[in-house]
């Protein structure tokens, strides 16, 4: 087990540490200068190379690099003598926009995102996982053809025309909601909720299609398995065997599918955020490649790959505690 | 005293795209305590459905008409509430793939609690105890250790002796055996076949093994019930049918039987 | 089972599963919708030429400069004129755009798919059937690929990237994350089918490689390869609105349905045909070509039962 873990723990270091050099490259040979950019339309050479000094671009590539991971672990400084600034670690440097930290950044707008993804989670799971149950046990019955007709017509609605068509119609016309605002829990409970309502709704709306489908397919499959007759012979009640028997090989595979999208959700729903305007981590991203402000970019797409691969071991993790047939062993 | 199971003029008819299709056809017979009868037909002859019929098992749009009997009570057109509660109890039935028919997910001290609590109910100590007797009666080797395992830690033989220890936890009166022995290997299927005629002598309830190799019941069946494409074609005592059988087709069944001088010929049990 | 799969099956499996698809209501009208899409991309400058209104013509006399620029007329402009109305502001013909932006999102898709399809298969038989360091350095750069949070990363690299021909990097781009999904179903089936009886038959009679991937392997992945191809192509379209509409992909003044959805954004309050009209064109493509895949899917598998 300790072993297991200590190779995955290796394998995410690895892929990480390939992500933030392959974002690098690209960054280092593809973009344009951020220093003209900062500098704006006056600008002079020796005042172009001085930002460049400032922000560490004159450095040679691999030393950039190190610098940056050096950074994330232990710390690093900018500049020198008055203009020295410490960075603490864990340091992503700072917004060439704003120039705030850009782990103040993240840390801060972590929570919204993580709100959308949990509250979208919850809706999609609950709607998805019911609906796909029900059609699964009234197979080819009408409300198994609606509901379905509904789920494939729901997952090839993009999500953000989804949005829009949702504003449109509860915020401009039936005008049961505000339009969503920034507004803490604490501060006013109600209005927060309805804030949140319509990008959980959007969000959720895919994943839920997807989940019906999948959890209809699964349980199908599972009521055909010989071990269901087994259990109708061996006289359990409906409940039990539907419970017991048919729910947990059926909605096994859901629960990992379901670990990969809520982690990949973590690192910011993008357009959702975008649309609604919340401050989350998916906003900053857009914001961030719409400004080209590169160490932000490099924090969200480093932060979107940390979740993904931590999910992906976790999802193993629990797969071996949800399926006994699956053992760790280590490779 | 009454007989066991009573089987008159049974129909199972299917639903199928062009009408329904009668997949049995007018079975008939008796089976008393102490007895086993032998169901023996190709597949597709109607005999897996004879039994789910018995055990009111059928698929979804099947329906069975005539009369089945257990101890003198009508159980065809009982409400599935009613039949559940004999089911496991006083009447269980094992299958052919004993991997698939054993959930992968439970281990199986779990599944065989699973029919005693439903049955008798009790807490989950005296059931696990319950399960570990069942395991050591079917001859499982370290039954308390073994009681926590999942399905595919056991072989194939002990998986099938798992399923015989689930089916008779409630010491049911009929068991119904739909091909025990037919995906194990030839020594284990001997094994399985032994213990299976002991535990029945033992307890004294009526066995049906349902088989399509008339050599494996010569054994231990004290019925033959032959059957193909859904109707009997020969009902009769073991002996009677062994010694002069009265149909070609049992004969030809019986002529299929290898006999020691005989080449081997290899697959056509599969 | 050996000779239900073996070569020159697929041929009639072909006709049978068409066969099936016709007789299939959703499959057939997804079909005619998308065979009215493309023959609408493809005539969209003799659409220009009948209404007269080119996709970046401006028609001030359209749009009220009075009230901000909204189209003159109910539902957004819809008119003899403009028959699906005009955008606000500029008052372009929204009909004149909407079949030029069909051509550079179907453009986009199939290109994507056909060079999606084209690694992926490469690779994935690449690894499946030489085996061995090959097969473990493809299957690395697969986990390294599917690991990437892909639509972040797509969006800085196509960010980052000099404002060059965009649809050829979108292309590039979708299929250099696409690839792997694919690879890795063939790569698994290739495995397979390389210790079947009968390549092994091939193999030991003195076939080529090459004879035994295009006349012995190939064939018998067809009918996935179809599958997944067809159930990728709405992923494409919506992967390319979903990067237009952030604002990384078809450069304006080049009309793309995922852009003319961004550019309502600031609209949908007051001209909520704006966003409804190519919101609806780019939803029915992507529900037809799920349909027609799930429905293929569907017909193969069935196949496969009997």
């Amino acid at each position: 087990m300790a072993r297991y873990l200590a190779g995955r723990a290796a394998g995410v270091v690895v892929i990480l540490l390939l992500v933030c050099l392959f974002t690098f490259v690209i960054f280092f040979t593809l973009s344009p200068d951020p220093a003209v950019m900062i500098c704006g339309k006056t600008c002079t050479p020796e005042r172009i190379h001085q930002i460049r000094d400032a922000l560490g671009l004159n450095e040679p590539f691999l030393t950039q690099f190190f610098s940056f991971l050096i950074g994330i672990f232990a710390g690093r400084d900018y500049g020198e003598g008055a203009n020295l600034v410490h960075c603490a670690a864990p340091c992503l440097g700072y917004s060439f926009q704003t120039n705030q930290s850009v782990w103040d950044m993240v840390v801060e707008r972590l929570p919204v995102s993580a709100t959308v993804a949990i509250g979208a989670a919850v809706l999609w799971l609950l709607v998805g996982i019911a609906a796909g149950l029900v059609s699964a046990v009234k197979e080819g019955t009408w409300w198994d053809r609606a509901a379905m007709g509904l789920a494939l017509g729901g997952s090839s609605v993009p999500n953000y025309v989804l949005a829009l068509a949702l504003q449109y119609v509860l915020v401009v016309q039936l005008q049961v909601l505000p339009f969503p605002q920034a507004v803490a829990f604490g501060d006013d409970p109600v209005v927060w909720f309805q804030s949140y309502l319509m990008p959980w709704v959007v969000l959720a709306a895919g994943y839920a299609c997807l989940y019906a489908r999948l959890t209809r397919a699964n349980v199908i499959d599972t009521l055909a398995e010989n071990f269901m007759r087994t259990a109708r012979a061996k006289g359990l009640s409906p409940v039990l065997t539907m419970r017991r028997h048919a729910l947990r090989p059926a909605l096994t595979p859901i629960a990992t599918i379901f670990g990969m999208d809520f982690a990949a959700l973590l690192g910011g729903a993008l357009i959702t955020e975008t649309v609604f305007g919340l401050n989350g981590v998916g906003k900053m991203a857009a914001d961030s490649i719409a400004k080209n402000d590169q160490p932000v970019i490099m924090a969200v797409t480093l932060l979107a790959a940390f979740f993904v691969v931590v999910g992906n071991v976790v999802v193993d993790l629990v797969y071996t505690a949800l399926d006994p047939r699956v053992r760790i062993t280590a490779r | 005293m009454s007989d066991l199971l009573v089987v008159e003029d049974l129909t199972v008819t299917f639903p199928t795209a062009r009408g329904p299709v009668d997949v049995v056809r007018s079975v008939s017979f008796t089976l008393g305590r102490d007895e086993t009868l032998g169901i023996v037909g190709e597949s597709g002859s109607g005999k897996s459905m004879t039994s789910l019929a018995v055990m009111g098992l059928l698929p979804k749009g099947a329906r069975a008409s005539g009369s089945v009997r257990l101890d003198g009570v009508e159980l065809l057109g009982r409400p599935d509430r009613e039949l559940r509660r004999l089911r496991g109890d006083r009447m269980s039935m094992i299958f052919q793939d004993p991997l698939s028919s054993l959930n992968p997910y439970y281990t199986v001290g779990l599944q065989i609690e699973e029919v005693y609590r439903a049955h008798r109910g009790g807490s989950g100590k005296d059931a696990r105890k319950v399960a570990i007797a069942a395991l050591q009666q079917v001859g499982l080797p370290d039954p308390e250790r073994r009681v926590d395992y999942y399905p595919h830690q056991f072989s194939g033989g002990q998986r099938q002796r798992v399923m015989i220890a689930m089916a008779l936890v409630c010491s049911p009166e009929l068991l119904i055996a739909d091909e025990p022995t037919t995906a194990l290997d030839v020594t284990v299927q001997a094994q399985i076949l032994g213990l299976l005629a002991g535990l029945r002598k033992d307890s004294g309830m009526g066995l049906v093994f349902i088989t399509h190799d008339l050599a494996v019941i010569s054994s231990i069946a004290t019925r033959v019930l032959v059957m193909r494409q859904g109707e009997q074609v020969e009902y009769a005592t073991a002996e009677q049918v062994f010694a002069e059988p009265r149909h070609d087709y049992t004969r030809m069944l019986l002529d299929s039987i290898p006999r020691i001088d005989d080449p081997l010929d290899e697959g056509v049990t599969a | 089972m050996a000779l239900a799969i073996h070569p020159g099956a697929p041929a009639t499996s072909g006709r049978r599963v068409a066969g099936v698809l016709l007789r299939d209501r959703g499959a057939v009208l997804s079909a005619a919708f998308l065979a009215l899409i493309v023959l609408m991309a493809l005539g969209a400058p003799l659409i220009s030429a009948i209404s007269g209104h080119g996709p970046n013509e401006f028609d001030t006399a359209a749009v009220n400069t009075d009230l901000g620029g909204v189209p003159h007329g109910a539902f957004g402009g819809i008119s003899a004129e403009h028959p699906l109305g005009v955008e606000p502001q500029n008052g372009r013909d929204i009909l004149a755009r909407i079949a030029y932006g069909a051509r550079v999102s179907l453009l986009i898709a199939a290109a994507a798919t056909a060079l999606t399809t084209l690694l992926g298969v490469v690779l994935g038989m690449l690894a499946g059937f030489v085996q061995g360091w090959v097969d473990q350095v493809i299957c690395r750069i697969m986990d390294f690929l599917m690991a990437f949070p892909a639509l972040i990363f797509m969006i800085a690299i196509l960010s980052s990237l000099p404002q060059g021909n965009r649809e050829v990097l979108l292309v590039l781009v979708i299929s250099g994350f696409g690839w792997p999904y694919l690879a890795r179903v063939v790569r698994g089936q290739t495995l397979t089918l390389v210790n079947r009886e009968f390549v092994e038959a091939a193999r030991a009679s003195g076939a080529s490689t090459g004879a035994l991937v295009f006349k012995e392997i190939l064939p018998n992945l067809r009918s996935s390869l179809i599958v997944m191809t067809t159930l990728a192509v709405p992923g494409y379209v919506g992967t390319e609105a979903g990067l237009s509409f952030l604002g990384v992909g078809v450069a304006p003044p080049t009309p793309s349905w995922g852009q003319m959805i961004a550019s309502s954004v600031g609209w949908y309050a007051v001209d909520p045909m704006y966003f409804a009209i190519p919101g609806t064109f780019l939803f029915l493509t992507v529900l037809s070509l799920t349909v027609l895949g799930d429905r293929l899917r569907a017909a193969f598998d069935a196949g496969e039962a009997s």
